[in-house]
């Protein structure tokens, strides 16, 4: 391990190297009708300390992220690399994004319909649920894979993938050695079948080597998990169910009641029915012990090598935002629905142009009795559904769309939202219980002219704690936004949020944001500034803690 | 062709599992044979911890069953260290009637290893085996998962040092005045700047803890980190070339009321969030620990304790 | 600092040779909305024009975009023969909500699902909303990022423009 951060991060060496790819390939690009591509970010942050919203000021005053990715592809052949600079991280991201380096860098060929990728390469095998690398910058993950992956097609409708590789964990790579197949069959096109329905069916397999000893406990070398999927379409129909079951894991510990040999299984199912003007998606999902690390005894995102995505809606309106449910992968069961409905234009409801609706619910509670547990002491397996256990998370909200008249648009949003802060926030019980919000949400966009359209959003959120508690949440919330846009190269906004609910007189604390932006092109530049509340930020059920913050923000993006 | 060598790599890896039936635990650890080692290497985790960390208690446990395991070769150090999980709640008999976290576990020299290692600001709990593999980066700090594992591999090392402690008292001294020496012997040839550091920790210490969801009452602290004798980072062994056989001795006369009042004075500091409430020892659960490490990768090379009251 | 000095020149000589280029589209493979796998090089639009957005039913500028093209997207098509690509960079936690929200909207669209993101970093996207312009030798000839209200007009202007200099050849 120390010896692959020592070969990253040694500069100089790097610097050669990428410097001779470089000159290399831009002489290629005369001979061969190759291409560079790639794009840049960068991110910049001020903290400044504020002891009224506990923000607490960055020694360095000043933060960065920032990365370049630059991709040669010519005809079969791609060469790709990314630089990394955190100097230093920012606060909301892991400490050990620390220095520069060349972390991702992958060379690919195909031949023959064999496609070889080395180097560094993000895979994901069916919907994730015993393996997913890939990269969220936003959350500060990128479990990227280094090692050998082989893609094939085998005749017709038949595709198969397998990969050796490391994992990376910030600037080094995690302990496993992963070894892992996918295949998958479509089954009309392999036999010819004509029929309207159509079947798809996958299996993967996934093993982890991590060398231990341990004398107290035999532990296994290695881990294998396995997951089998099938997709039914048929018009309008979709059917998706993925199960997959993951064999004894324990982590490498000396006290007995840590080890768990219980073995893990996942499962998910969804079924949509879609047609012009109507859709609806019903989902349901469970997760027993199905966690699948890099490196065994770690703790963090970083090292988390499966996916399996909160069942919840993504919500894009901050106070709908503000109490996000993380992924249980250890033990949660979970349903969702969600209605969409187009009402006809030229209808009463509908109005002139149709008026969209998009209803969801979804709820997510514990297993019974806790996950499953095997030791020489314990055996705990719980059952599969059980809808009464503990509740983690349940949304139910509704969503209308419209378009009034050529220059009013607005879009409304009412929610109730219940979150167990206790359970999610890794909090002692009976601190403070379960929220409960109500939402709501007014979005409306006015046209002045061509070209300058001005934006507003309202939200306010009603919390109330359902239990008697030791501590107070936060109560209510209020917020305002406007943008004025200038197409097609400004934007500025000023918000504001305010908790003027909170029982702590001295909380009720205004967080205003000022932000201006400048977009040309595949560029992108933004500067901002304001407070930020301390907060959760996810991403599909992956969590990140955000300290709160004062200070000014830049952002620059762009593509090439 | 192609497909026939991708079928035989796709079953090459199904073959890679192993599934392991119960019983899980192995039978027997074979036991050191001490007949013709004087000395044998001994292992320091220091385990840095807070009375409000609720994930601690985990590392505590494991130090507890890696001594089970391997025996007296495992010698354990107890940091309360950093505000946000070991800073002692203010006393107020009305809001904190329980006098929940009262107690203020902190040293001055804790902190100042806490904040060389820079433990506590990267989350608790972790700890270091004999500081090895001490970098910038942190590549010191370890996840209580990873001890075993570590301790396994330590064990096989070399013995370089061997520490002896004598612990006497003569009836002119007061009852808790006592005079330490360390013998320390060099068992091979070697060169490098080697320092001594010498503390006294206390054991089994019930008082409040954060322990998962629960707030334990009756919660034994072990091996807990009372005072230096040396200053934090030790004193000069030998700074020049060591022969085999090569031996050094070490005096100390601390008396303990001296070093708890320090304590509770620098206890009583608002700015680090102390209250006073650091004192109440216990002479009959103290133990002398001495350890050697070499200064140029701060790694650990032998450690040894001894009852105070030669209990 | 000479490394950092000869590292960023040689990155600044391969920027303006890559500025200079017409990008093609990469060697990539979606999914379609009934699962079945293509590659984004194999799109194709009898000469006329095509637009790859990137989108997702979580960005609510995406969607805003999408939606007020699709008022105007007959006329388009009737105008240019333009065909608008929606790249759908939904993982498999929206990935089953791409087919509901995209017919109960109404679009007339061939949408397509990238869940891994293979194609989204093959064309440097960082963020979404970003959209193509694609010639009909499948090259890259304009590209934006981000939506604003009235953005699409600018969308049309570099259409026909494209439109314009193909007739002209």
């Amino acid at each position: 391990m120390n010896k692959f951060s020592t070969l990253l991060q040694n500069k100089m060496k790097n610097r050669f190297l990428t410097f001779l790819f470089l000159i290399s390939c831009c002489n290629l690009i005369a001979q061969n009708n190759g291409q560079i591509t790639g794009d840049f970010s960068l991110n910049l942050q001020s903290y400044v300390e504020d002891a009224a919203i506990n923000a607490a000021a960055a020694d360095e005053v000043v933060l960065n992220n920032a990365f370049l990715n630059l991709t040669y592809s010519s005809n079969n052949f791609i060469i790709g690399l990314r630089y990394e600079s955190y100097l230093n991280a920012l606060l909301d991201y892991d400490s050990e994004f620390r220095g520069n380096g060349v972390p991702y860098r992958y060379a690919g060929y195909t031949i023959d319909g064999l496609e070889i990728t080395a180097g560094n390469f993000y895979e994901q095998f069916g919907s994730g649920l015993i393996f997913r690398s890939y990269e969220e910058k936003g959350l500060g993950i990128d479990n990227a894979m280094d090692g050998i992956r082989l893609k094939y097609k085998i005749g017709k409708g038949i595709s198969l993938k397998s990969f050796i590789g490391k994992s990376r964990t910030f600037f080094t790579y995690a302990e496993g050695i992963f070894r892992g197949i996918d295949a998958e069959i479509d089954i009309n096109e392999t036999f010819e079948l004509e029929n309207a329905t159509k079947y798809i069916l996958g299996g993967s397999f996934i093993s982890r080597y991590e060398q231990r000893t341990n004398p107290k406990f035999i532990i296994p070398q290695n881990v294998a998990a396995y997951a089998g999927r099938l997709n039914i379409l048929n018009g309008g129909w979709n059917y998706y169910g993925e199960f997959a079951y993951k064999i004894n894991d324990p982590i490498n510990s000396l006290q007995e009641n840590q080890m768990n040999y219980a073995s893990g299984s996942a499962f998910t199912n969804s079924l949509t029915y879609s047609q012009r003007g109507f859709g609806i998606t019903a989902e349901i999902h469970r997760a027993d012990n199905m966690l699948l690390l890099s490196e065994r005894e770690r703790t963090g995102k970083a090292y988390i090598m499966n996916y399996i995505p909160t069942l919840s809606k993504p919500h894009a309106y901050t106070l709908l935002a503000i109490y996000p449910c993380a992924t249980q992968a250890m033990g949660e069961l979970g349903v969702q629905l969600d209605i969409f409905y187009k009402i006809k234009k030229g209808t009463l409801l509908g109005g002139k142009y149709g008026t969209k609706l998009n209803f969801n619910f979804s709820r997510i509670n514990g297993l019974e009795g806790g996950y499953s547990i095997l030791n020489d002491n314990q055996n705990h397996t719980p059952a599969l559904f059980d809808f009464s256990q503990e509740l983690y998370y349940s949304d139910i909200n509704i969503e209308i769309n419209k378009k009034v008249n050529k220059n009013v648009r607005y879009n409304a949003v009412i929610a109730n939202q219940t979150y167990n802060k206790d359970f999610l926030e890794g909090k002692t019980p009976g601190e403070y219980g379960v929220l409960n919000s109500t939402i709501a949400v007014l979005d409306l966009s006015y046209r002045i002219k061509k070209g300058h359209t001005i934006r507003f959003e309202t939200q306010a959120l009603f919390s109330k704690q359902l239990e008697t508690a030791s501590k107070e949440a936060e109560g209510d919330w209020l917020m305002v936004l406007a943008e004025y846009t200038i197409s097609p190269n400004w934007f500025f906004a000023i918000q504001d949020m305010y908790n003027y609910g909170n029982e702590n007189e001295s909380k009720r604390l205004h967080y205003m944001n000022l932000n201006v932006g400048f977009l040309k092109g595949s560029t992108r530049f933004e500067i901002g500034y304001g407070k930020k509340r301390e907060g959760i930020f996810c991403v599909g059920g992956v969590c990140k803690l955000v300290p709160s913050s004062n200070g000014l923000n830049l952002s620059i993006t762009t593509s090439f | 062709m192609n497909r026939f060598f991708y079928i035989i790599i796709a079953t090459i890896f199904i073959s890679s599992c192993e599934v392991i039936e119960g019983p899980y635990m192995t039978g027997t650890i074979d036991p050191i044979d001490t007949t013709n080692n004087q000395y044998v290497k001994n292992i320091l985790i220091e385990d840095f911890t807070g009375h409000t960390c609720k994930n601690c208690p985990d590392a505590a446990r494991e130090l507890d069953a890696i001594h089970d395991v391997y025996g007296s070769q495992i010698i354990g150090l107890a940091i309360h260290a950093g505000q946000t999980f070991a800073r002692p709640y203010p006393i107020d008999p009305t809001g904190n009637p329980d006098e929940k976290f009262i107690y203020d576990f902190r040293t001055s020299w804790g902190e100042e290893l806490d904040g060389f290692f820079q433990v506590s600001a990267n989350g608790l709990p972790k700890g270091m085996i004999n500081r090895i593999d001490y970098s910038s980066s942190g590549d010191h700090r370890k996840d209580w998962g990873e001890w075993a594992n570590i301790v396994g591999d330590e064990l096989s090392k070399d013995v370089l040092f061997g520490i002896s402690i004598e612990i006497n008292q003569t009836p002119l001294m007061l009852s808790d005045q006592f005079d330490i020496i360390i013998n320390s012997e060099a068992l091979s040839a070697m060169s490098g700047n080697y320092k001594l550091v010498v503390c006294l920790t206390e054991n089994n210490i019930t008082n409040w803890q954060k322990d998962g969801d629960i707030d334990d009452e009756s919660y034994v602290h072990k091996h807990v980190l009372r005072s230096f004798l040396t200053p934090t980072f030790g004193e000069d062994l030998a700074a020049e070339e060591i022969n085999n056989g090569d031996n050094f001795s070490n005096g100390y006369s601390p008396v303990i009321s001296t070093l708890e009042n320090n304590n509770i004075n620098h206890s009583q500091n608002t700015l680090t969030l102390g209250n006073g409430n650091a004192g109440d020892w216990d002479l009959n659960n103290m133990y002398v620990l001495a350890y050697i490490y070499d200064e140029s990768n701060n790694e650990i090379l032998q450690v040894e304790e001894k009852s105070l009251l030669n209990k | 600092m000479k490394k950092t000095i000869v590292f960023l020149t040689s990155i600044f000589f391969c920027t303006t040779i890559a500025l200079a280029q017409e990008k093609s589209l990469p060697n990539i493979d979606v999914k379609t909305l009934q699962g079945k796998t293509i590659n984004i090089q194999d799109l194709e639009n009898d000469g006329n024009p095509m637009v790859i957005s990137f989108w997702a039913t979580w960005c609510k500028p995406c969607k805003k975009e999408l939606n007020t093209i699709a008022e105007v997207y007959d006329d388009w098509q009737e105008e240019t023969g333009v065909k608008l690509i929606a790249i759908s960079i939904d993982d498999t936690r929206s990935m089953s909500k791409v087919a509901p929200y995209v017919n109960s909207s109404d679009w007339d669209y061939e949408v397509y699902l990238d869940s891994n993101s293979d194609l989204k970093r093959a064309m440097g996207v960082s963020t979404v909303p970003h959209t193509f312009l694609i010639n009909k030798e499948g090259k890259i000839v304009w590209n934006h990022k981000g939506y604003i209200d009235g953005d699409e007009e600018e969308l049309y202007e570099q259409i026909q423009h494209l439109v314009t200099k193909q007739n002209e050849k």
